[in-house]
């Protein structure tokens, strides 16, 4: 399995995000892009900040990678967590898999995202349309 | 003995400094040093219960002991993604 995993400040890049997945010549791609949400229970968002352990959340993403890889059969794998401010509309994470077949690209895909808002060492602060800050995060094991 | 503290988010905010040098006694553990920063501030006081500890990056349990020079992170929950 090939993966590229990384924590950047810079906007995230995925289209060649799918061209790193393509190349596996795989039959099926999933490729999952987490955005900043304009609406959360009636609230507008203006953008998120990320704040990231880079050290723990690098090696904990390059984990989840190694256990995606050993339930189902991955050819290439991407985590990539964008850090700093995320407007309304850009990505903050991107999740993609390349497999043979669908199902098992699809389950691994879920899998990733799912297992990185539960342990990866990443916060997120909303920040509201009049400038007012909430971090968000009141448990551990949650999404 | 000096420790390094590494705060994030809502705590890096509450003492308001990401990167911190603290002298503790020897034999303070990773518990008693939250307990420690939790005295003289609210937020740290309210979030003591769901913080875990990484000393040099790994997480360890709360009665581990610290040494000179490790570096703390107080984490918690994390909400990425």
């Amino acid at each position: 399995m090939k993966s590229w995993v990384d924590i950047s400040g810079e906007e995230l890049p995925v289209a060649e995000v799918h061209r790193f997945l393509a190349a596996s010549e795989g039959g099926g791609i999933t490729v999952f892009v987490g955005t900043t949400r304009k609406l959360t229970d009636g609230k507008i968002t203006s953008l998120l900040s990320y704040e990231a352990h880079i050290t723990m959340a690098h090696k904990e993403m390059t984990k989840l990678v190694r256990l995606a890889g050993e339930q189902w059969p991955i050819l290439r794998a991407v985590l990539l967590h964008r850090t700093g401010d995320v407007l309304v509309g850009e990505a903050s994470v991107i999740v993609g898999v390349a497999t043979a077949h669908r199902a098992a690209s699809f389950e691994a895909c879920r899998y990733l995202i799912d297992e990185l808002k539960k342990t990866v060492q990443i916060w997120k602060k909303e920040i509201d349309q009049d400038g007012n800050g909430e971090w968000i995060g009141d448990e551990w094991g949650t999404d | 003995m000096i420790i390094t503290l590494r705060l994030f988010s809502v705590l890096r905010e509450a003492f308001g400094t990401a990167n911190a040098e603290v002298e503790v006694e020897d034999g303070t553990t990773g518990a008693e040093l939250v307990e420690i920063l939790a005295l003289n501030n609210e937020v740290a006081a309210k979030l003591k219960t769901v913080i875990k500890l990484a000393v040099n990056d790994d997480y360890v349990d709360s009665d581990c002991i610290l040494k000179e020079g490790d570096e703390v992170a107080l984490l918690t929950p994390v909400s990425g993604g």
